[in-house]
């Protein structure tokens, strides 16, 4: 089955680690996920800049790995991105500001991706809220 | 066949980036000519009130958005009646033309698609 | 075409739970991660309300987060999953509606 994953929190967030532990799963079972999208506070989960205590799990950092790991499409919504502080060179540019700090494996578009990948799964799931 | 989404907006208006960001999925769907209705539930149905004065909130107003959808081919919105109800709203005139559902008639409504996405 | 819903907020701060019993179907699924959890404690409002009527659905709950939650989940028939069973039943029903 063709899975669409959306992450609708940031990498503090309990749902943010159980979106990555979900999509673990979905690979494992030997799914395929035809996209992870990034929207609303999730946006901050593909942020560069986070500082994680040596005690605590990084899962933004986690998250960069899994995406490289097994080349994940990972979109971040442009809109939503930019209205939280997440930018990429390109955008940084455009707007004339200090940080460009999209990580890396990450590309900024539309909703009109979100809805692409839905056309060509087969389900849908989202982690949002706490 | 196109797969069809039935959008879920469930938080009130300016009571963050919720009900925006749920309305720019819809727009984004009518955009690329996709198959989207949206159900009104919850806080989302204050959505759809008469008479709201955003500017007193220094915000965007999003009924000009919700106007909008017909023009972005959605053109099937959906309101909880019983949402309206338990509100005080039951009988109120709606800002925005959305046919009223009971429970029974919205648990019909969410076989009939092919996602649901809540926001 | 039956739906699993998922929901994760706590029974006592959102109305997810009320909400989304209302819009149920005969068949469909009823999924409950992170603080939604709370609401299998035994004698609470929440768990009340999921002994209550027919329950026409299949009730699960994310093992990690009962366990955690040092939650007795024995007097509700749920099923507490693990990831890959979760993913299981996302297969399993024909689409998942998650609550945030």
């Amino acid at each position: 089955m063709k899975f669409v994953i959306s992450v609708l929190s940031s990498s503090n967030a309990p749902s943010t680690r159980r979106a990555l532990r979900f999509a673990q799963a979905v690979l494992a079972a030997g799914h395929d996920i035809v996209r992870v999208f990034f929207y609303q506070d999730g946006v901050l989960t593909a942020s560069n800049n986070l500082v994680v205590a040596q005690d605590q799990q990084d899962i933004a950092k986690q998250w960069q790995a899994f995406i490289a790991e097994h080349e994940l499409d990972a979109v971040v919504c442009i809109a939503a991105a930019l209205r939280r502080g997440v930018l990429d060179h390109s955008e940084a540019q455009r707007y004339q500001r200090d940080t460009v700090n999209l990580a890396e494996g990450y590309q900024l578009s539309g909703l009109g991706q979100l809805h692409d990948a839905l056309q060509q799964a087969d389900r849908f799931i989202s982690f949002g809220g706490e | 066949m196109a797969k069809s989404v039935l959008l879920i907006s469930r938080h009130a208006p300016w009571a963050g980036s919720d009900a925006g960001e749920a309305l720019d999925i819809a727009l984004a769907a009518g955009a690329f000519d996709l198959p989207l209705s949206i159900l009104f539930m919850d806080d989302g149905v204050l959505q759809l009130l008469e008479q709201q004065l955003p500017r007193m909130l220094e915000q965007k107003d999003l009924s000009a958005n919700l106007q909008a959808l017909p023009m972005f081919g959605i053109e099937q919105l959906y309101v909880a009646q019983q949402c309206l109800n338990l509100r005080g709203l039951g009988d109120s005139c709606l800002a925005i033309a959305a046919e009223r559902l009971d429970d029974q008639h919205i648990q019909q409504l969410l076989r009939q698609y092919d996602y649901v996405v809540t926001l | 075409m039956t739906t699993l819903h998922v929901l994760n907020a706590s029974p006592s701060n959102a109305a997810q739970l009320s909400s989304c019993l209302r819009l149920m179907s005969a068949g469909d699924g009823l999924m409950l991660c992170g603080e939604a959890v709370q609401a299998l404690r035994d004698g609470s409002a929440a768990a009340q309300q999921l002994l209550g009527g027919e329950r026409a659905y299949q009730l699960y709950a994310l093992e990690e987060d009962v366990l955690a939650r040092g939650i007795d989940a024995a007097a509700l028939s749920v099923t507490l999953v693990d990831y890959p069973a979760f993913v299981a039943l996302c297969v399993d029903y024909a689409r998942v509606n998650s609550w945030t």
